[in-house]
């Protein structure tokens, strides 16, 4: 034990509503410690009346096994009352290991960090987030927003996934990684509704969504590209982009026919809207160009534009990036960053360029042959073992 | 009873000849890709063609093949001027191009020989004989034989021959057939030359039976449901939908007209067949013989 | 020079996507209008009137009806002359059965009744696509033939099979001389042909070639397929039964189902293959083109001596089949296609770019 007291180690930054607590070098071995310890953090944070973020040091803590299940507990009941999300950094393997197993029973981020400077820099995103969407707290203590729970999907013998299971916090960056023909796109498919897996479940803020059709799907605030473009070559850009307000439009066949009056104000009314994503997307010259003469860059800008339009909470990508040289992918993650930031949209997206995956995700979900071989922050999958193996082969 | 396996047995060998046209589609289908609506057209120009030189006194064994090689005339301009400026189109454009086919060989074949109904006479009697009690014609009997033939031979050719297995590499894929070095337009004036030939043999069968007049090219329409039902890639298939369709477009004109107290019962033959087709597309839409598609996003 | 568009600036959402943005073309469709309807009823004989601008106009229309399910929505269709021949029956047995049912208002009904029959024979759409489609709707059209002909109720129990179409009388007006029966019909074509564009240009028409261009992609953004489908088949019948019904009432004069067979079908596929898919241009021009070329050939014939009969007779089927693949390969968009085309040059010439 140091010559810290408790008090000394429990710090409230008020300015980032950060509350820091200090177990490093700390043992806990009987239920009574972690009792006075966590009697001490619940007294000083429910007098704050506050809610706080955590900022927690496992550095050189030790936890014998037997208490961790009490350990956890009360971790749990901190979350759920006084917390908006947890950061944690310098976990030893055996801690983090418990951690995780326990975050995954239990439905919350991890969050293991290797230093101080990165677990700041997550909580200042997760704060960023909550401003965005209106204070709704994100990590440990959110409602389920998107589950993805036990996915079995087979094509005639074929086992396209096996088990898939991940959540996807609200207002996040996740990706989905892998090598080919893991399975990403069949999971984005069976998240848009495409396909109905064999067993499993997805939850969308706390309903059961799995087995409703592709267009209600649509309809719920979902919205997504393809890794092969799927465009309307039949339209010019402003069109496309235009279908892509489809269901929020209103009228019917006889408004339209009469067109002048009722039809039109809803035309203009949505030509605003999407007049306004052109501008945002940068691609008003080729506005009333037929889509399937643009080049191959332009044409995937043209197509997240269509789902934008949708004003979906989810975002559902499918290689954007592919196909692009420096300068395109460039613009193309400034603009996803964008509308993460600045609308609060929920990302899910499936990339190759590990570069761009490790820069813009929060979370990332790598997929092997069909399974999930990991799950974590980029941090803790750049280093994963596992998923080193699966990418580069052996050693 | 007896009514009903007469009937039943008409309308097996109906089927049969139904069955020759549809053989003429699955060949070009199975080779090309292409649902070559002119197929009526064709066996309307064979037919013409044959009973026109035949009338002029030539002999008839000379006719079959002088007709044959003006199919095969037909087969070559049809590649050099159709086929090889659709040839990535997508299926629904190839098909209207046949469409526009369809009415161009009708118009040439009435254009050169005249609108005249001929009749042709085969030698074969179509007196009926009594097998069981039952009444079958002999004619049909001997149209069912030489479908038999043919279907046989056509099978053969398309397993076991290099141009076989060519041809069903084409129908596959047409950039692949060829970056193996197929030679595509051959390929296609063969195949089409052969539909020719079927459609020589259904045009003098269907010739006899009905004499050849322009109707005959609506044969080319019965022939969907009974690709609808075979599979269009199968030549099993399109006898076992010709018979299939044969039987119940007969059975249906007889039992369902009368049960709707039609006096009258001639016509339901005319949309029974599509009826049951839309069936089959609804329940099982690659037909009994053909293959599922899966469609991947 | 005549055709530039400098100056003409669209300040406005609404000007941008008004159906004619360019001034001169706002000119020609005025002058086109005017023509039609001020000049052409007094210049031309009783035989253009009956002979080529009534069917030209009925038959455009019919075209317009069969663009918007095939040209627009994609799916083809090849029982156009099935649903012309609903609206003709339905008009007439409106009229005949319901006293005092004003014409127009029977022209109505026989397009909903149509529409209705559209529906229920586009129901498979949902679950067959593509040229499998057009089997079915080869099944309406043989069907409905039947039906017709096979149930005396519809043709009031005529025995002679052709039923002589009443009078149209709209508030005491009976429109019987030819030139009457064309400004009705002018009429008619005109209003249904301006709502045609409209639908075209709005969430409607996106939402249909939508499902045309890649119905998977169109389930995505939350369009319902079927739906779509299905009013495209109802909108389309209502047009052909419209059709239908003018075809018997303004042009035969009788209401028969032999005006309605499978050729018809074929020969409206065909006006809008030649005309333009997926415009309503294009409807007009494959008409206008389909009705004109067999009086074209007739008079080109009788310059060409020696013509024996039969291969006249015969030319048309040739010359239709041969452009039908003519246009297939060359220009798959048709007329409308070349017309646009050559604006794009008007707007240059005499520069050459």
């Amino acid at each position: 034990m140091s010559d810290r007291t408790i008090q000394d180690r429990i710090i409230f930054h008020d300015a980032l509503g950060v509350m820091e607590v200090d177990w490093s070098d700390w043992t806990f071995t009987t239920e009574a410690e972690v009792n006075e310890f966590y009697d001490e953090i619940d007294r000083k944070a429910v007098a704050t009346g506050k809610r706080w973020y955590f900022l927690v040091n496992y550095v050189g803590c030790v936890i014998s096994p037997a208490i961790w299940p009490r350990f956890a507990e009360r971790g749990k009941y901190a979350n759920i009352t006084y917390g908006l999300g947890t950061v944690r950094i310098g976990a030893s393997a055996a801690t983090r290991d418990a951690i995780r197993q326990r975050a995954k029973g239990e439905m919350f981020r991890a969050n293991i960090f290797e230093s101080r400077d990165q677990a700041m820099l997550a909580l200042g995103e997760m704060r960023k987030r909550r401003e965005v969407l209106g204070g709704i707290p994100s990590g440990d203590t959110a409602e389920v927003y998107l589950r993805v729970e036990d996915i079995h999907l087979n094509f005639g013998g074929v086992k396209a996934l096996t088990g898939v299971g991940f959540e996807v916090n609200r207002g996040e960056v996740s990706s989905i990684i892998g090598p080919n023909g893991a399975g990403k796109s069949s999971m984005l498919n069976v998240i848009s509704g495409f396909y109905r897996p064999s067993r499993g479940r997805i939850i969308f803020e706390g309903r059961d969504r799995t087995h409703l059709p592709t267009h209600a799907v649509a309809r719920l605030g979902f919205a997504r590209t393809f890794q092969n473009i799927a465009l309307f070559k039949g339209m010019t850009t402003l069109d496309n982009i235009m279908t892509g307000r489809s269901w929020k439009m209103k009228g019917n066949v006889l408004t339209d026919a009469l067109y002048w009056g009722y039809a039109q104000k809803e035309e203009i009314k949505h030509r605003e809207h999407v007049e306004r994503i052109i501008d945002f997307l940068e691609i008003e010259a080729i506005r009333k160009t037929q889509v399937g003469r643009l080049p191959y860059g332009l044409q995937k800008r043209v197509e997240l534009a269509r789902a934008l339009a949708m004003e979906p909470k989810v975002l559902l990508l499918d290689e954007p990036m592919a196909g692009m040289n420096v300068e395109e992918k460039e613009d193309m993650v400034r603009f996803i960053l964008d509308v993460n930031e600045q609308w609060g949209t929920t990302i899910v997206l499936i990339e190759h360029d590990m570069g761009v995956v490790m820069d813009i995700s929060n979370y990332v979900v790598v997929l092997d042959h069909g399974a999930m071989i990991a799950e974590g922050t980029p941090d803790e999958i750049r280093a994963d073992p596992v998923v080193i193996r699966a990418y580069l082969g052996q050693g | 009873m007896t009514f009903f396996f007469e009937v039943l047995i008409g309308g097996l060998l109906a089927g049969v000849m139904y069955s020759l046209v549809a053989l003429g589609f699955v060949l070009i289908y199975k080779a090309s890709g292409v649902f070559n609506f002119a197929q009526g057209a064709m066996v309307f120009f064979a037919a013409l063609t044959f009973v026109s030189i035949v009338e002029r006194g030539v002999n008839f064994w000379l006719a079959i093949a002088i007709t044959l090689a003006a199919m095969v005339v037909l087969a070559f301009a049809i590649e050099r001027v159709v086929l090889r400026f659709l040839v990535n189109q997508p299926q629904i454009t190839l098909f209207m191009a046949t469409i526009g086919l369809a009415y161009f060989i009708e118009g040439l074949a009435q254009g050169l020989w005249g609108a005249q109904v001929h009749a042709i006479e085969l030698g074969i009697q179509d007196v009926p004989f009594k097998l069981a009690g039952i009444n079958i014609s002999q004619f049909d009997l001997f149209a069912s034989g030489t479908a038999a033939v043919l279907v046989a031979v056509l099978a053969l050719f398309f397993s076991y021959t290099r141009t076989g297995r060519a041809l069903r590499a084409v129908a596959d894929d047409h950039q692949a057939a060829l970056s193996i070095g197929i030679p595509l337009e051959r390929i296609w004036v063969i195949v089409w030359a052969v539909a020719g030939f079927v459609a020589l043999v259904a045009g003098l069968l269907w010739g006899a039976r009905t004499g050849v007049q322009f109707a005959l090219t609506f044969t080319a329409l019965k022939a969907l449901p009974v690709l609808i039902l075979g599979g269009f890639e199968s030549i099993p298939g399109a006898i076992v939908g010709g018979l299939i369709i044969g039987a119940t477009e007969k059975l249906a004109e007889v039992y369902i007209g009368s049960s709707l107290g039609l006096n009258i019962g001639t016509g339901i033959e005319n949309w029974f067949p599509y009826a049951l087709a839309m069936v089959f597309l609804l329940i099982r839409p690659e037909g009994l013989f053909g293959e599922k598609r899966i469609e991947r996003v | 020079m005549i055709y530039r568009e400098a100056g003409q600036f669209k300040t406005t959402y609404a000007k941008d996507q008004a159906i004619f943005p360019i001034r001169q073309d706002r000119y020609a469709m005025a002058a086109i209008l005017t023509i039609a309807f001020f000049i052409v009823p007094f210049s031309v004989s009783d035989y253009w009137f009956n002979a080529i601008l009534i069917p030209f106009l009925i038959l455009a229309l019919a075209a317009l009806g069969l663009n918007i399910l095939t040209g627009y929505t994609g799916q083809l269709s090849l029982g156009t002359a099935g649903f012309m021949a609903v609206g003709a029956f339905a008009a007439f047995n409106f009229m005949l059965r319901v006293p005092g049912m004003p014409l127009l208002v029977a022209f109505i009904l026989a397009g909903l009744t149509a529409a209705l029959v559209g529906i229920a024979f586009g129901l498979p759409s949902l679950r067959i696509k593509g040229f499998y489609l057009a089997v079915a709707t080869l099944a309406a059209q043989f069907f409905i033939e039947w039906v017709l002909i096979k149930f005396g109720w519809f043709s009031n129990y005529n025995s002679s099979g052709v039923i002589t179409a009443q009078p149209m009388i709209i508030l005491g007006y009976e429109f019987i001389t030819p030139r009457s029966k064309y400004l009705l019909t002018l009429a008619i074509v005109a209003v249904m042909a301006l709502a045609a564009k409209n639908m075209a240009r709005s969430e409607t028409g996106r939402v249909w070639m939508a499902v045309r261009d890649m119905d998977i992609a169109a389930e995505v953004i939350g369009i319902n397929i079927l739906k779509a489908k299905l009013l495209a088949f109802a909108v389309s019948s209502f047009y052909c039964g419209v059709a239908g019904a003018l075809w018997a009432y303004a042009y035969l004069g009788s209401v028969e189902p032999s005006a309605f067979t499978l050729d018809r079908s074929f020969q409206i596929l065909f006006m809008i293959i030649i005309g333009g898919v997926g415009t309503v241009l294009g409807s007009f021009l494959g008409a206008a083109f389909i009705v004109l070329l067999p009086i074209l050939l007739n008079v080109g014939a009788h310059y060409i001596p020696g013509v024996p009969r039969d291969l006249l007779s015969n030319l048309e089927l040739i010359v239709f089949g041969g452009l039908i693949i003519f246009f297939l390969a060359v220009e798959p968009h048709g007329l409308a296609r070349l017309w646009q085309i050559g604006k794009e040059k008007l707007r240059l010439w005499p520069f050459p770019h």
